[in-house]
């Protein structure tokens, strides 16, 4: 946030706003009643977030200003003040689907993002890859200048260079109207690359467009089309659920919506208003929101099919309008799965129009036509669910496309190759044989941020602008519309997509932004106005840009197909199933040092991915834990080590996709195993796989468990585990809130010494809803991001020495076919009898007045004898200068309000103190009280379902006050009478009274 | 005592005493008490080992060490102590583990060691003063038997300061009390 | 002066006759000629130098593993985030406790009025004092920033801060300091009249000039032997109750702390007796072979082996009764970290290491319940250097198998050390010995006056006996008849 200075600078450049109409109208519009907020402090961050965006809006093209943003400032520019941090808001797009952020920059740097309050799909949070990104704005890999590459040679090209052989090309395509022309691009939302993608056809008629994602939603549509003959997307609202039924489908984490749909899953779950929602989830390997979950199925993504069909015919039993064709199982389940479908079918009957069934990205088509169906027949339509078309709805799948194109390759009818970003040479599916037809195409071009397999395949690699270098829009899961402003001067030049295309249509090229600024966002069909312009710009989303919802309804000739299909049997032998990684997503992050050391949620490996495998199925394949293994698909075969964790379903491997990258960068070389040659069109999701064990041992650097552990450990865990974190039925905790603590009890031990008292004005706590926590990781990254912690690499994280401040402690429950899991965020609790405190020889870590146990960095000497006292061993010691490689431009991401940390040095959560500092001094200078909440930690800030709540505890009133007094509220290891000012809400959990846990 | 003596004491070099040597612990006791009784004062013994009852024959009263160590030990309690109390509770308080700033039980091994060690000090230092040490040139040193005394030899020294000290007489006194030699030493 | 008639063994018990300290055709001629004769040799045999030459080497690689911490940091042990104490503070441990032999022979036993202790205590405040400069190495070099480790010492600084009087670390600052001072002072004092005799038998001009300096002018005069005696008497009052309260201080490292494992009362106690235990092992371990190879065994009888032997075993047994006494509270307390804590180290991961401890802590002294074995040198000798190994293991158990699992499981850990841990561990005893070694070279490794002063020579039942000057010992009573007519 900002410091006096930037106060100042804001009131600056508020002066000049605050005359012109379009900002009083924004005002208004914007923050209901803000005209009198401005003049009263109390809502003063508001306050930042506008003036940080004013300031964008007053040069706009200031964000383009060259060297400036880069480089210290020589002469003050009007409007700014040096080291102020300055918010703008943008948007970061990811498989088809954005989310929109708020950056911080300070003097043109970026250095933090967050969530944009305003964004639909954001709400104020933003996932790890998101934040992450800032870390790949300044990653010294990325490519700097074009490629030129030639009978194996390659040359570095000047951009003249390009544009000598670009402009000419493109010309000559123009003149033979596009023939032998094929553009592959990433899937993008962009209004504008449509706009001009119909520009392209109409001058070059003969081009072809492919697309190519490997983790798309295409069985999605293809349910929709089959089960409304229309291309529709369905946008689910938690908030109204009461049911949730999720068959394989990672709603909470793997969903373009999933920091929404979070936030409405979890707010129902704290058992406050008197109300809990129940969510049901049947998936072949444990994800985020299997382990939401009330219930959890684990079971094989080829027998989800048939639960689906029994639980429609459970929901016809229940007197649910179901088709005739479906209301029988289409074919018998194990004992465990029928009892969950079962119960499943009855809650969701009971809960009829308050209840939700969403099938996952790996279901094939009729398993989504069927939720259609059901939803359908449920009256989950505008309850739980709406639809809304699909703004590229007419398209064909991703996998046909790039079928398609592989195709004329072969048949050698593309002459010219243009690739829009993405690695299809890495992730296409293998069978296509893609990488080595690219050469077949006499010029291809590709666009991307490194230099990667695609690009070595092609004849140019031109460099692409990050999207926080460069102008674009794109459209979140709901189709709102936010303009992605850059941030900074492009660090090595680049081009964008809208670039590239414009060019190549050879319409008059302009800058990126009057290209963004020409096209129509807002369904009006012309161009915003200047206000609608800056107000986009501002709020980081185009008003009115949202689709509307559509009504549907189901053909009745869809039941039939569907379920004569839904009968398939899962069929013999291991079950491989690709997955999306919690980290690098499909791969084309796995140059960020950032996600790959932070813990995979279930499995807390990092640096690496691995063969996921249940314990009963390893212990059937003859497979340990950190083995490596063969797996045989017909001709095709990898090996990869294998990780053993519970809760994977019978017969199945789990196969993170995005690891084993060969031209990702010095971080992401080499790391993990890649499994896309297993991947072939005709299974994308799933294939059955030959298992064998090879003997070698690996090593997977793991966060948790470093070492396997052995029984009497497995068993204490077990028995410890009840203590740490705290869990009630919501039914009986409905009944008597107060048991949990009266089971708990936790008495003041007697003080050897009276009482200390703290003479600060405020009294800083935090308290962790278990409840609410998803275990997402966002907080780990944010906390990075914020406190410029260091990444130390695999072998340090494998002898147990990583350094995340904040951690998310994963804990199994019951049998380890079907466990519970819970998580649990940890970091420094703030005890106020600190143990860390009265051992440290030289006092390097003191209490404040404020309660907060600081850590003084200059004083400490590194005797590491407070995290040895500290029983939950958050501190974090630099064993070695982990800054010594950093880059200067790796540096630019630094958070100039942290100390970098010395090698020798202990460090741990200060709770930000930076930020309770600047929003102190800026109350101070104001004479005005901090209002509860104005101070947020990077981990709440973040956090998508709001389980972090931080505040003063003085203040009877604040939240924090009132958490640390719910029924639900206790200390981790009370009986030690450290007093730790964090305190932990226990884990509320739904299960029907009718299924015992499946 | 004539006069050509004298001057012959005068020009030669100064006696510095007699040296006697004795071969048993038993002899070394007897001859120095027989020197103490003949009323000399300034006359010591020298022996490779402590020999007990020396000190009562030679009339030696006992040492003051002990109250050095007195001194030492109570000015090492008054620093710990103050030491403490003063740079954690009154030149730069911190709040630690909301323990009190200055708590006897925490200062108690400090103050200990502290006190251990000045009363240590203090003896060792006594005892060096006390010794005249270091004294690395002494008048009995030139004596070549007198190198056996730190090894198996006792012996007796009568120094000519004393104003009793007749070289006859003494030398006298000395053979009788069965030394085995009697030599003069030069200062 | 009539001679001992020889007695071959002195360590038979027959109550008639009091066995003599030093055996053979000695008197104060013959014993000072062959303790001196050793420090005074030209030149050293050939072991001493191949001896030399291994610990000196392995020195060398303790210097250069401490070059490679200092420039690359505390990383290159095997340390992690839950073990973030391992090789260092056990070694630390380790050579303190060794350290406690050598003040505790000279003090306590003084105290005691245990004559046979002149025999040894030379020898084991030498040890002492290695042993601790041993120690002290590790605290200072095991911080994150070695160059700051002076900011654990009360200094006003640029910061104008001071240190925290409230930790333990503090309190072993000065623990161990202290330690240091009085027990170089003990053993210099100890040594001066001993300087003085290589002093008066030198025969080349520079060994009288260092020795000369060194031994400060004594000429054994009566007066300075009384203050001497006084003096030494004052120290051995103060250094006993310190060598108690030095490990008691070093075990607060782990009781004042609340780790499981870690926080237990009985620590003080504990550390002590098991720092004797270790000592006198060490104590054995550097003696038997050298009393066989220089053949001393007149001066080092086998009555002086099995006292120490004795010992050995009592301390081993209060040592093997403190282990026990841990697991009772542990279960007794009915705190479940503290139960599991203990379970852990006997069944956990590091279960090879407790009971290679107990092994060679508990099992292994009980050979010393036969007297063959106390009196057998090689069989004693096997049993110190499995103290040593045991006391060792001690540590590390209570250590890292403490850190490596403590209260969350999710922060559990495992500590493997790396060559540098193993090869600095190796160093620290190159240089203990290389000391050692020097030692042995240049200086009499008997406390010369003493020993002839409980020879019957030493005529200590003449005179009136009285406070302190009877502690030297009595004379044995076999031969009252020599001094019978020369006293009187």
């Amino acid at each position: 946030m900002s410091g006096e200075n930037g106060k100042r600078a804001h009131w600056r450049s508020l002066d000049e706003l605050a005359d012109t109409p379009e900002f009083r109208e924004l005002v208004s519009a914007e923050f209901p009643g803000l005209e009198e907020d401005i003049a009263d402090p109390a809502t003063r961050r508001e306050f930042v977030k506008i003036l940080g965006a004013s300031l964008g809006m007053v040069g706009l093209t200031s964000c383009r200003w060259p060297k400036e943003m880069i480089l210290p400032f020589a002469s003050q520019p009007a409007g700014r003040a040096p080291g102020v941090a300055v918010q703008y808001a943008t948007a970061m797009e990811l498989c088809g689907a954005t989310v929109g952020l708020l950056v911080t920059s300070y003097d043109g740097r970026p250095v933090k993002i967050e969530g944009n309050p305003l964004h639909p799909a954001s709400l104020g949070a933003a996932s790890a890859p998101a934040q992450a990104a800032v870390l790949e704005l300044y990653d010294p890999a990325r490519s700097r200048q074009p490629v030129r590459r030639e009978g194996g040679k390659e040359a570095r090209q000047s951009w003249e260079d390009f544009d000598a052989f670009a402009t000419p090309h493109f010309n000559g395509l123009r003149a033979s109207r596009g023939r032998g022309l094929a553009i592959l691009s990433e899937a993008s939302s962009s209004p504008t690359l449509a706009r001009l993608r119909v520009g392209l056809v109409e001058a070059l008629p003969e081009a072809r467009w492919y697309g190519w994602e490997p983790l798309s939603r295409d069985n999605e549509l293809e349910g929709a089309r089959l089960a409304f003959g229309r291309s529709v997307r369905g946008v689910p609202d938690l908030s109204r659920a009461r049911v949730i039924v999720s068959l394989d489908g990672d709603l909470l984490a793997g969903h373009p919506d999933a920091l929404r749909l979070a936030r409405e899953f979890a707010a129902t779950r704290r058992g406050d208003g008197g109300e809990m929602n129940r969510l049901f989830a049947a998936e072949p390997v444990p994800s985020v929101t299997g382990a939401a979950a009330d219930h959890r199925l684990a079971l094989a993504a080829g027998s989800i099919p048939a639960l689906a069909s029994s639980i429609a015919a459970g929901l016809a039993a229940h007197g649910v309008a179901v088709p005739e064709a479906l209301r029988k199982p289409a074919r018998a389940l194990d004992a465990r799965a029928e009892r969950f479908a079962a119960a499943a079918a009855a809650d969701l009957a009971v809960a009829r129009g308050r209840s939700l069934i969403v099938a996952g990205p790996r279901q094939p088509a009729e398993v989504h036509a069927l939720a259609w169906i059901l939803n359908e027949a449920l009256g989950a339509f505008g309850a739980t669910l709406r639809a809304v078309d699909d703004p590229d709805g007419d398209r064909e799948s991703h996998v046909q496309s790039v079928t398609g194109l592989a195709g004329r390759l072969r048949a050698g009818e593309v002459e010219t190759l243009l690739i829009l970003g993405g690695n299809a040479a890495y992730d296409a599916p293998a069978d296509l044989g893609l990488a080595d037809l690219i050469g077949r195409a006499r010029v291809s071009i590709h666009l991307s941020l490194h230099d990667n397999e695609t690009s070595r395949r092609c004849a140019w690699h031109v460099p692409r602008a990050h999207f926080l270098e460069s102008w674009g829009d794109a459209r979140a899961w709901d189709g709102t519309v936010s303009v992605q402003q850059p941030l900074i001067e492009a660090l090595y030049g680049g081009r964008t997509p809208l670039e590239l295309v414009a060019a190549l249509s050879g319409a008059r090229v302009e800058s990126a932004r009057d290209l963004v600024r020409a096209t129509p966002t807002d369904g009006s069909g012309s161009p915003l106005g200047e206000a609608g312009w800056r107000r986009a710009l501002h709020d980081g989303v185009v008003e009115g840009s949202g689709l509307p919802p559509v009504r549907v309804s189901v053909r009745a000739e869809a039941a039939g197909p569907v379920a004569a299909r839904l009968g398939v049997g899962a069929g013999r032998g291991t079950e491989a199933v690709f997955l999306a990684d919690a980290s690098v997503h499909d791969g084309r992050f796995a140059n960020n040092a950032w996600l790959q050391e932070l813990p995979d949620p279930i499995t807390r490996v990092t640096w690496d991915n691995a063969a996921l495998v249940g314990p009963a199925t390893a212990a059937e394949l003859g497979v340990r834990h950190g083995e490596m293994v063969a797996l045989t698909a017909g001709e095709r075969s990898i090996e990869i080590a294998a990780c053993v964790v519970p809760g994977v379903a019978e017969g199945v491997i789990g196969l993170p996709l995005g690891y084993g990258r060969r031209a990702a960068g010095p971080v992401g070389d080499g790391v993990g195993f890649d499994v896309y040659p297993l991947r072939v069109s005709e299974a994308p999701h799933a294939v059955k796989v030959d298992v064998r064990g090879l003997g070698r041992s690996y090593v997977l650097a793991s966060t948790q468990d470093h070492h396997a552990i052995d029984a009497i450990g497995m068993e204490e865990r077990g028995r410890r585990i009840g203590e740490l974190i705290v869990e009630a039925e919501w039914a009986e905790y409905r009944r008597d809130p107060d048991a949990i603590r009266r089971e708990r009890h936790e008495p003041k031990p007697l003080a050897l010494f009276g009482e200390l008292e703290y003479g600060g004005d405020h009294q800083w706590g935090m308290t962790i809803d278990l409840s609410a926590c998803i275990g997402c990781n966002a907080c780990a990254v944010a906390c990075q991001a914020e406190n410029n912690i260091p990444v130390v690499g695999k072998k340090q994280v494998a002898r147990g020495r990583e350094m995340h401040w904040i951690r998310v402690d994963r804990y199994f429950k019951g049998s380890p076919e079907a466990p519970a899991v819970a998580f649990q965020p940890v970091a420094c609790q703030h005890c106020e009898n600190a143990p860390c405190e009265s051992v440290c020889p030289v006092a390097a870590t003191v209490h404040s007045s404020e309660g907060l146990n600081s850590m003084v960095y200059n004083r400490c000497v590194g005797t590491r004898y407070c995290s040895n006292n500290c029983p939950y061993k958050v501190r974090r010691f630099n064993y070695f200068n982990y800054f010594k490689r950093t880059s200067q431009v790796e540096k630019m991401a630094f958070n100039p309000d942290v100390t970098v940390r010395a090698r020798g040095v202990m460090e741990k959560c200060t709770f930000c103190v930076q930020r309770i500092e600047s929003v102190k001094i800026a109350a101070k200078n104001e004479r005005r009280p901090i209002a509860d909440g104005a101070i947020v930690p990077a981990c709440a800030q973040t956090c998508p379902t709001e389980a972090i709540v931080f505040g003063d505890l003085r203040d009877p009133s604040s939240r924090v006050s009132q958490l640390h007094r719910h029924p639900r509220a206790y200390s981790l290891l009370a009986e030690l009478n450290v007093q730790p000012r964090n305190r932990y809400l226990a884990k509320l959990r739904n299960p029907s009274s009718g299924a015992e846990e499946a | 005592m004539s006069e050509p003596r004298l001057s012959v004491v005068a020009e030669g070099p100064k006696l510095y005493g007699l040296l006697a040597e004795f071969d048993s612990v038993g002899k070394l006791l007897a001859a120095a008490e027989r020197v103490r009784e003949a009323g000399f004062t300034r006359f010591d013994a020298h022996s490779p080992i402590p020999v007990h009852g020396l000190d009562e024959a030679m009339g030696i009263r006992p040492s003051r060490l002990p109250l050095l160590v007195l001194g030492g030990g109570a000015s090492g309690l008054g620093a710990g102590l103050l030491l403490q109390w003063w740079t954690n509770a009154v030149d730069y308080p911190f709040m630690i583990s909301g323990k009190p700033l200055f708590g006897l039980p925490a200062a108690i091994p400090v103050t200990f060691e502290l006190t251990i060690l000045l009363s240590a000090l203090g003896v060792v230092g006594g005892l060096v003063v006390a010794n005249g040490w270091p004294q690395f040139h002494h008048p009995l040193f030139a004596s070549e038997r007198f190198r056996r005394a730190t090894t198996d030899r006792f012996f007796v020294s009568v120094e000519a300061a004393d104003p009793r000290f007749e070289l006859e007489t003494v030398r006298g006194l000395l053979e009788s009390a069965g030394a085995s030699h009697v030599e003069e030493v030069e200062d | 002066m009539a001679t001992v008639p020889a007695v071959v063994d002195n360590s038979l018990e027959d109550p008639r006759r009091r066995a003599p300290l030093v055996l053979g055709e000695n008197d104060f001629t013959t014993v000072t000629e062959k303790v001196c004769a050793i420090a005074e040799r030209p030149r050293p045999p050939r072991e001493w130098y191949i001896a030399f030459a291994i610990s000196a080497s392995l020195a060398a690689v303790l210097l250069a593993m401490l070059g490679h911490l200092f420039l690359t940091g505390i990383g290159v042990w095997g340390l992690n985030m839950p073990v973030a104490w391992g090789f260092d503070i056990t070694n630390f441990v380790f050579w303190v406790g060794i350290g406690h032999a050598g003040t505790l022979i000279s003090a306590i036993l003084f105290l005691f009025r245990q004559k046979w202790r002149t025999a040894i205590n030379r020898f084991a405040e030498s040890m002492t004092i290695f042993a601790v400069i041993c120690a002290g190495l590790f605290p200072a070099v095991h911080v994150g920033r070695p160059w700051l480790a002076y900011w654990l010492f009360p200094l006003p600084n640029q910061m104008q801060m001071w240190p925290n009087f409230r930790s333990p670390l503090l309190w072993d600052v000065f623990a161990v300091s202290t330690y240091f001072t009085v027990s170089l002072l003990f053993w210099y004092v100890g040594m001066i009249p001993d300087l003085a005799t290589l002093r008066d038998r030198a025969t080349t001009r520079i060994r009288s000039v260092v020795y000369g300096i060194l031994s400060l002018g004594w000429r054994g005069s009566g007066r300075h032997w009384h203050r001497y005696e006084r003096a030494y008497l004052l120290l051995a009052a103060l250094a006993t109750p310190l060598v108690l309260s030095v490990h008691s201080v070093v075990s607060f490292d782990f009781a004042v702390s609340q780790l499981p494992g870690w926080h237990t009362t009985i620590f003080p106690p504990y550390f002590v007796a098991g720092a004797i235990f270790g000592g006198f092992a060490m104590v054995l371990t550097l003696l038997i072979p050298i009393r066989s190879y220089l053949d001393l065994g007149e001066l080092v009888t086998t009555r002086h082996l099995e006292n120490m032997a004795k010992i050995v075993l009592a301390t081993g047994m209060m040592v093997g009764y403190a282990y026990g006494m841990e697991f009772f509270i542990a279960w007794y307390s009915g705190n479940p970290y503290e139960s599991f804590a203990f379970v852990n180290r006997a069944l956990g991961p590091y279960a090879w290491a407790y009971w290679t401890m107990i092994f060679c802590n508990v099992i292994a002294p009980q050979l010393l319940w036969w007297r063959r074995a106390r009196t057998t040198p090689w069989m004693l000798w096997g049993v110190a250097v499995l103290v040593n190994v045991g006391m060792w293991f001690e540590r590390f158990v209570i250590i890292v198998t403490s850190l490596s699992r403590d209260y969350l499981p999710s922060s559990w850990g495992y500590f493997k050390p790396t060559w540098v841990d193993l090869l600095t561990l190796a160093g620290s005893f190159g240089l203990f010995f290389m000391l050692f070694l020097l030692f042995l070279r240049f200086v009499p490794m008997f406390a010369i006056a003493e020993v002839k002063s409980v020879m019957p020579a030493g005529g200590l039942e003449i005179g009136p006996h009285h406070g302190h000057g009877q502690y030297w010992g009595e004379i044995p009573h076999q031969h009252d008849r020599q001094f019978g007519e020369e006293g009187a």
